[in-house]
């Protein structure tokens, strides 16, 4: 012991007591270790252990980058199954990684790169500003690239530290303007449409349909993106050598439509630039053969440099070329309804066909005067001579006669008021008015005066041009319509074999008797061999069978513009019949163009003719306009 | 006297030492190489280097019998205070403390050995005081012991390290015996302070004065008359206890005295700390404040360990730490790096570690007969227990950010020296207690 008793007794004590008094404390000092060490220890298996999955994930999350690969869509083809409408085009998009680039070459690289794309050097310092010169992440610099210049960077990769480049294929649409309102376009996904979709497997940055069978068919077409899992550092640089994980894409399927080219192609020069639409349907399946539309826009612009501007541009164009008129614009029907009326009265009213009216032209009901278009009037005419002359007056008598009631209820047969389930987006279907609806919304009586414009397809009623088409369709067939449709096959991508062939699909059956229908055609036919139609179907290719309208519009002569037919008339092979509607909107001149339409097309159909070969064999009065416009 | 033979060593003390000399240099070697191998750093050469020279002190030092220190201790004391002075003139910086000092490459850290020569003259002082430790005055004599050394080393400014001493000057306060109320004022004013201090700091960043407490605590005009009402309690109060000797007054003057020192200290500590102190402080509160600036350090050690689970991703397979999103990996946050790879196996299995030397050197300090001693084995086992706590609390997120090193493990030589010559006093008192009393 070095410490010395250098004291009395009384220090000796004090020394004892402060021992022990030391002992204690250690003690305490102890329980205090102790008692720390516990309290961490259970900090720690909460951390580690009740918690541990959840810093797993979050570490893991730190580090693992997902990049998506995207899959390539599918094609898109006409139903020759030979070219494809719509194909995807190699391009690729180019990005820089500013943390790869030395600080020193920056500028001299940014303005290499500038050189190589043509484009601004400014350009690229805006997109890669200073306070991103220390990161590992690429930043996209220009989309659209084409392989030259791709292989280009490639073969100087020395020249181009930091610059990479990824496959972002454009979307290719041929014949491009015809068939832009069947076909859409893509865009990336929009914020608005991701929180929709999100859980069916889109993600940021997907390209997605934005209209037509693009958006349609969606999920066909865009098939499964793949996942690359990257595992980065802190200062994102991806670890080469650490394994990855990837998961394939699956590329979307092709779709195969029902629509013809040739007949697509045709009919859009028969419609030719007059605001309207034209669809040709095989009423035996629903298949639409042609959809045509006037204005329209190319779906290619979409890719360009400018797609926002030019974008904007069609989006105010008074004209809407955007619209799709064939299944999104309703119209009067006018005299087209004047089949439905044919087909109610026989229908009602025992020996129809029979039953005269006489028009003077006009038909006085209450202190109101009804005029017929003819103002000399037709005489007396039965049921289908009034129908091939359109004579208004005789309708207004049968409609009179079948009331307001009768009207409706055939109309909605006939498949007026409703849509047609097109497979496209958008339709919009047209209206049937009853009395209630009137009094209701207008707050006014239903009268007599309104039963007579309803009987010639005037006043409130409207369809769109597809729902004529159906109406067509249900006299062709007898009482059935088929739902109209554009996908005929789905296929797969690479070897091209059928996976699912869209089966026919009734929308409609009538409960009007099948005699009823036959007698229709006739009229329907007589209003081509000796009616209104008489002079402009002149086409030698088929027997047509149609009906024409020609529908009041606010505008002092002008009017919009119907023909609604089918051909051949008769036939033991129904596959072979097709409908055609035309329907040219009143903004155009009027030179009553609809059923001038349908006869080329008519003769292009079945004389197998493009429509300058139709036009050269018709050699059409109307010829002269023809050439105006080409 | 018999020959000292190796027999006599603390077998525990030694042992639980080397393992985690060694779950540190694997831990630095980890913390040395990147996720596919390469190893970028040769700190853990220099670890065994520094920890071979080391082990050589600790077994020279262990055969010194350690009695004679307490005559040096004085000697020893003014010694570092000296290297310390001189830290400050001639020594290099290092992350923006003047700490070090030497040649080139090689340096030591005085303020880390004079730790130990603190704890050495401190518990000579006081054990020479004898129950006078008692008295205020020879408390105050104490703490200056302890304070002019954390003073010098503030001034370098190593925040940290100066931290260090207050905690080895209350472990051998208390167990050398000082009143219990001397050292709670110690402990309220740190704590008031250090409250004081983040209320401040915290108002002034994070909330936007949504408390009235805040207002009040804002306004100066008010906490200066706060301040001098609570000086002319203490006034009132000294001049009643002088002449009344009531004893009540004490603990007025207790009071009002702790208020102010602390009210003192916090304008003190808010003009000289610099922001990033403050903004540690912040973080330490809220981290999510600043996720990528300095909230970054807590957040990803946190995740790093918590990610460990139970049996941890395996030595060499941390992702928080091969993949660098844990900062300072081989020196304040080895233990995240080690909870991370090892999971809670390895964290109990340090923490054990830990506990069995501590307890052991209290239970060596505690066997010998000698107060001196006593105090001595004290001071470095409430050192070490105090990094301890502090470097892990710190790892584990319970702790503000401090960079004290996790002793034994953390990579630097002047640490790991400290703590060796540390345990090996410790030893030492070991083997020659059992000589004297075989």
């Amino acid at each position: 012991m070095i410490q010395k008793n250098h004291g009395g007794k009384n220090h000796v004590d004090s020394s004892i007591r402060t021992q022990i008094q030391l002992k204690e404390r250690i003690f305490i000092f102890l329980g205090i270790i102790v008692l720390i060490f516990i309290v961490y220890i259970i900090y720690l298996f909460n951390l580690q252990i009740v918690k541990g999955l959840e810093y797993k994930k979050k570490a893991r999350n730190l580090t693992r980058r997902e990049i998506i690969i995207p899959a390539q869509r599918g094609e898109i083809y006409d139903r020759n199954y030979d070219i494809p409408l719509v194909e995807n085009v190699e391009s690729f998009a180019i990005s820089i990684i500013p943390g790869d680039i030395p600080d020193s070459e920056k500028i001299k690289i940014f303005k290499r790169l500038s050189r190589v794309l043509k484009i601004d050097v400014s350009y690229i310092e805006k997109k890669v500003p200073a306070k991103y010169y220390h990161l590992y992440q690429p930043i996209e610099i220009e989309s659209g690239v084409s392989f030259d210049i791709v292989a280009y960077i490639a073969e100087h990769s020395e020249d181009f530290p930091g610059v990479s480049w990824r496959s972002k294929p454009k979307r290719k649409y041929r014949l491009s303007k015809s068939m832009a309102h069947i076909l859409g376009y893509t865009g990336d996904i929009t914020k608005e449409e991701l929180q929709i979709l999100y859980n069916e497997g889109y993600s940021p940055g997907t390209i997605i349909g934005k209209s037509g069978i693009e958006r349609q068919y969606d999920r066909i077409l865009r098939g499964k993106d793949g996942k690359r899992f990257k595992i980065v550092d802190v200062k994102e640089r991806s670890l080469r050598d650490e394994k990855v994980e990837e998961i394939s894409p699956v590329p979307g399927r092709n779709i195969v439509l029902t629509v013809d080219r040739r007949i697509q192609e045709l009919s859009e020069k028969a419609l030719g630039p007059r605001i309207g639409s034209v669809i040709v349907l095989k009423p035996s399946t629903g298949e639409i053969l042609a959809m045509a539309s006037y204005p329209r826009y190319d779906p290619n612009i979409f890719e360009g440099e400018d797609s926002e501007k030019l974008y904007k541009q069609l989006l105010l164009d008074p004209s809407s070329p955007f619209l799709n008129r064939a299944i999104q614009s309703a119209y009067p029907p006018a005299s087209t309804f004047k089949v439905i009326m044919t087909g109610a009265f026989m229908e009602e009213v025992p020996n129809a066909k029979e039953r005269t009216f006489t028009c003077t032209g006009s038909l006085q009901y209450g202190d109101r005067v009804f005029r017929c278009w003819r103002k000399n009037g037709h005489g007396t005419l039965n049921l289908f001579q009034g129908l091939a002359q359109s004579c208004d007056v005789y309708f207004y008598n049968v409609g009179l006669e079948l009331g307001v009631e009768r009207i409706v209820s055939y109309a909605r047969d006939f498949g007026l008021g409703s849509l047609t389930g097109i497979d496209l987006p958008g339709e919009v279907g047209g209206f049937v008015p009853t009395p209630e609806w009137k009094e209701k919304v207008h707050h006014m009586k239903w009268l007599g005066g309104d039963t007579i414009n309803l009987s010639i397809g005037q006043g409130y009623i409207t369809l769109s041009p597809i729902q004529m088409a159906d109406m067509v369709a249900m006299v062709v067939n007898e009482g059935t319509i088929y739902k109209p449709h554009l996908l005929k096959e789905i296929r797969d991508p690479s070897t091209g074999k059928l996976i699912k062939e869209y089966q026919k699909e009734i929308l409609h059956r009538s409960h009007i008797k099948k005699g009823t229908f036959i007698e229709l055609q006739k009229a329907m036919r007589g209003v081509v061999t000796e009616g209104t139609a008489n002079v402009v179907i002149t086409t030698k290719a088929v027997e047509v069978a149609g009906k024409t309208g020609t529908s009041e519009t606010a505008m002092e002569d002008r009017f919009h513009s119907w023909f609604a037919a089918y051909a051949p008339y008769k036939t033991d092979n129904p596959d072979e019949r097709v409908v055609v509607v035309v329907m040219v909107e009143a903004a155009n001149e009027w030179e009553w163009w609809a059923p001038k339409a349908a006869n080329i097309i008519f003769q292009g159909i079945f004389a197998h003719q493009n429509f300058e070969e139709a036009v050269a064999t018709l050699k059409p009065w109307y010829m002269k306009s023809i050439r105006s416009l080409e | 006297m018999k020959k000292i033979q190796l027999k006599y060593f603390d077998f525990f003390l030694v042992v639980t030492n080397i393992i985690l000399i060694f779950i540190g240099i694997l831990f630095i070697y980890s913390s040395n190489i990147t996720s596919v191998g390469v190893v970028f750093s040769k700190e853990y050469l220099k670890q065994i280097l520094w920890a071979i020279s080391g082990l050589g002190i600790f077994f020279l030092l262990s055969l010194y019998p350690y009695e004679r220190l307490k005559t040096i201790s004085a000697y020893l004391y003014l010694l570092s205070i000296l290297l310390l002075i001189l830290t400050l003139i001639i020594g290099k910086e290092v992350n923006g403390a003047r700490s070090w000092i030497g040649f080139s490459d090689i340096g030591i850290q005085p303020s880390e050995f004079t730790k130990i020569a603190v704890i050495l003259f401190l518990s000579s002082y006081i054990s020479n005081t004898g129950e006078k430790i008692r008295e205020i005055k020879h408390f105050l004599i104490a703490l200056a012991i302890t304070g002019i050394p954390a003073m010098l080393i503030l001034l370098q400014p190593d925040f940290g390290t100066a931290l260090v001493y207050l905690p080895v000057f209350l472990f051998v306060a208390f167990v050398g015996g000082s009143r219990i109320d001397h050292i709670l004022f110690i402990l309220l004013t740190i704590i008031l302070t250090g409250t004081l201090v983040s209320i401040s700091a915290f108002k002034d960043i994070v909330v936007s004065n949504t408390h009235f407490l805040f207002h009040f605590l804002d306004d100066s005009e008010v906490m200066f008359y706060v301040a001098l009402s609570l000086l002319l309690v203490l006034l009132l109060a000294i001049i009643g206890y002088l002449f009344l000797k009531r004893k009540y007054f004490y603990w007025v003057i207790y009071s009002a005295g702790l208020f102010l020192l602390s009210m003192g200290a916090t304008k003190l500590a808010l003009r000289i700390m610099k922001n990033y102190q403050i903004m540690r402080l912040i973080i330490f509160l809220k981290p999510e404040i600043d996720p990528r600036g300095s909230g970054w350090n807590i957040i990803q050690s946190v995740t790093a360990v918590g990610s460990g689970g139970f049996w941890g991703k395996g030595f060499l397979h941390g992702t928080q730490s091969h993949y660098r999103y844990l900062p300072q990996q081989s020196t304040d946050f080895i233990f995240s790096i080690l909870a991370e790879e090892w999971g809670f196996i390895g964290c109990v299995l340090v923490l054990t570690l830990f506990s069995i030397l501590l307890i052991r050197g209290l239970f060596v300090a505690y066997k010998t007969k000698d107060t001196w001693a006593t105090l001595v084995g004290s001071g470095i086992i409430g050192m070490i227990f105090f990094h301890v706590i502090i470097n892990i609390g710190m790892a584990i997120g319970v702790m503000p950010i401090t960079g004290i090193p996790l002793f034994f493990l953390s990579y630097g030589g002047s640490s790991l020296w400290t703590g060796l010559i540390g345990m090996a006093i410790i030893n030492s008192m070991h083997i020659h207690q059992k000589i004297t009393t075989v």
